[in-house]
């Protein structure tokens, strides 16, 4: 039997929901804010409000792949560099977490991993640890230069960068449309051990919903996206602006042989679901975990959207007799 | 009139008028058959669904024991119905059989199917009215409902 490719979307998202793992949720939340408060007392007026960034501030959270990340805007005067800044607040947090928890340097952020509780789960939050640019104006335009911990880099990159978290999350609010198309690529990727970064799908989606008139149904529009992609990244002039940087092009994260890799198989993916609209269960899988047994005699007319949304059309001839 | 469906545990309302109107377009095709689309609505609980009207298609082929419709022109009509205040859209077929029994036959089965599987289809369990008219009256109908391949008879209550 065929597969209705836009009912079987919106069960990839409704199973990928993470309304699903609210109990594991409250944890990380619950962690996260212990981690915040403890930044607060030690650095008091050295530091701004701490705010979430990471997928689940942004609404593009998956349950099979979420962060909750914490992000620290220092000021200014607080330290003499950025290294020394990055260190002081690893060494803070090493102190504090070392006995329930694996605290490590990473490129821009600093993780702690608590060890597993009773029920197994492990809990992950990353501290993102930002200066602003200019003494008292971070409340103004939000910009923060971030330590790079360059054993992860090479030896001549800079050892900072400049971002706006802030901007970055302000750029994706409100878009609907984009986040379930950027959590279907997210699940893909996740699910297929595609090494893309979320935040290149993100923009690249959004960036085709700015640039095409994308409308239909849920595969209409997916499928739109991964030919707007398949067409646009191997061109050579074609960027992906950061928002919290436009100095960031971030489709420069991508070598050419990567981005005509990417092209084929965004092309590979469109004609085999075509062709067959099974193989979108390949690509797209329902997590199994989170799905709900249909209960066929409910005493409901079936509807294959969540409620009347778009009226049935029939599109083709048919014989009776 | 309100009749049920015990395989689903779904009701299915509807005027007499409505009979009356489907009764004439098929005499005025007898002794061939006739037929067309169902539109209506459903309550918000989805547990019943009124039949309010039929919509004749634009193209069709009319025969003894074969009857097809095609979809032309439909598209436009449906997204204005669609569009009113109280909501109308698709919710099924009709046809006549001639001198026959309102019971289904194979190819109607596989209609039902084809249209329930159909992408542009965002119903689940579309209906399916069979109306047996002999060359002076309307011997009987039967409504089914399509779910899983099947198609079950409703009953009166
Ligand atoms: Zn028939």
């Amino acid at each position: 039997m065929a597969t209705d490719k836009t009912q079987h979307l919106q069960q990839v998202l409704e199973t990928h929901r993470m309304a699903h793992i609210e109990k594991l949720l409250d944890k990380y939340k619950e962690k996260r804010q212990e981690v915040k408060e403890a930044l607060e007392e030690n650095y008091k007026d050295k530091i701004y409000n701490p705010i979430n960034s990471g997928s689940y501030a942004k609404h593009t959270a998956i349950n099979i792949k979420f962060d909750l990340d914490i992000v620290v805007p220092f000021k200014r005067n607080s330290f003499d560099t950025l290294e020394e800044m990055f260190n002081d607040v690893f060494d803070f947090l090493y102190e504090k977490y070392k006995d329930v928890a694996e605290v490590r340097k990473q490129k821009v952020s600093i993780g702690i991993i608590f060890d597993a509780d009773d029920n197994g789960d492990e809990i992950n939050i990353d501290v993102v640890v930002g200066r602003e640019l200019n003494q008292d104006q971070y409340t103004e335009d939000r910009n923060l230069n971030l330590f790079v911990n360059s054993q992860y880099g090479l030896l001549d990159e800079k050892t900072y960068i400049q971002t706006n978290i802030q901007a970055q999350i302000d750029h994706i609010k409100g878009k609907n449309n984009e986040r379930s198309i950027i959590r279907l690529l997210k699940i893909w990727k996740t699910t297929n051990n595609e090494s893309y970064k979320s935040f290149f799908l993100e923009l690249i989606t959004i960036k085709a919903f700015d640039k095409e008139s994308i409308s239909g149904n849920l595969w209409d529009k997916l499928k739109s996206v991964m030919e707007y992609i398949k067409e646009n990244i191997t061109k050579d002039n074609f960027t992906l602006k950061d928002p919290g940087n436009t100095n960031n092009d971030v489709a420069d994260t991508l070598e050419d042989w990567e981005k005509a890799n990417l092209s084929n198989k965004m092309s590979n993916m469109i004609s085999n679901i075509e062709n067959n609209s099974d193989n979108i269960k390949t690509y797209f899988p329902i997590n199994e975990e989170f799905k709900e047994e249909e209960d066929e005699n409910k005493g409901q007319y079936g509807l294959k959207d969540a409620s009347i949304v778009a009226p049935s059309i029939p599109n083709k001839s048919q014989q009776f007799g | 009139m309100k009749i049920i469906n015990s395989h689903k545990n779904v009701s299915l309302e509807y005027e007499e008028d409505l009979i009356l109107k489907i009764e004439s377009l098929a005499f005025k095709h007898y002794p061939n058959e006739f037929g067309g689309f169902l539109i209506g609505y459903y309550s918000d609980d989805l547990k019943t669904l009124v039949l309010t009207d039929v919509l004749s298609p634009n193209e069709y082929k009319s025969h003894r024991v074969l009857f097809e419709r095609s979809a032309e022109g439909i598209k436009e009509k449906l997204l204005e119905l669609f569009n009113l205040n109280e909501k109308r859209y698709y919710v099924g077929e009709w046809h006549s059989h001639p001198d026959a029994s309102s019971m289904y036959s194979l190819t109607d089965l596989n209609a039902m199917q084809s249209i329930a599987e159909s992408e542009t289809i965002r119903i689940k369990n579309p209906i399916l009215l069979i109306v047996s008219i002999n060359n002076q009256k309307l011997k009987n109908y039967t409504f089914y409902l399509y779910d899983n391949n099947t198609l079950f008879e409703y009953g009166r209550k």
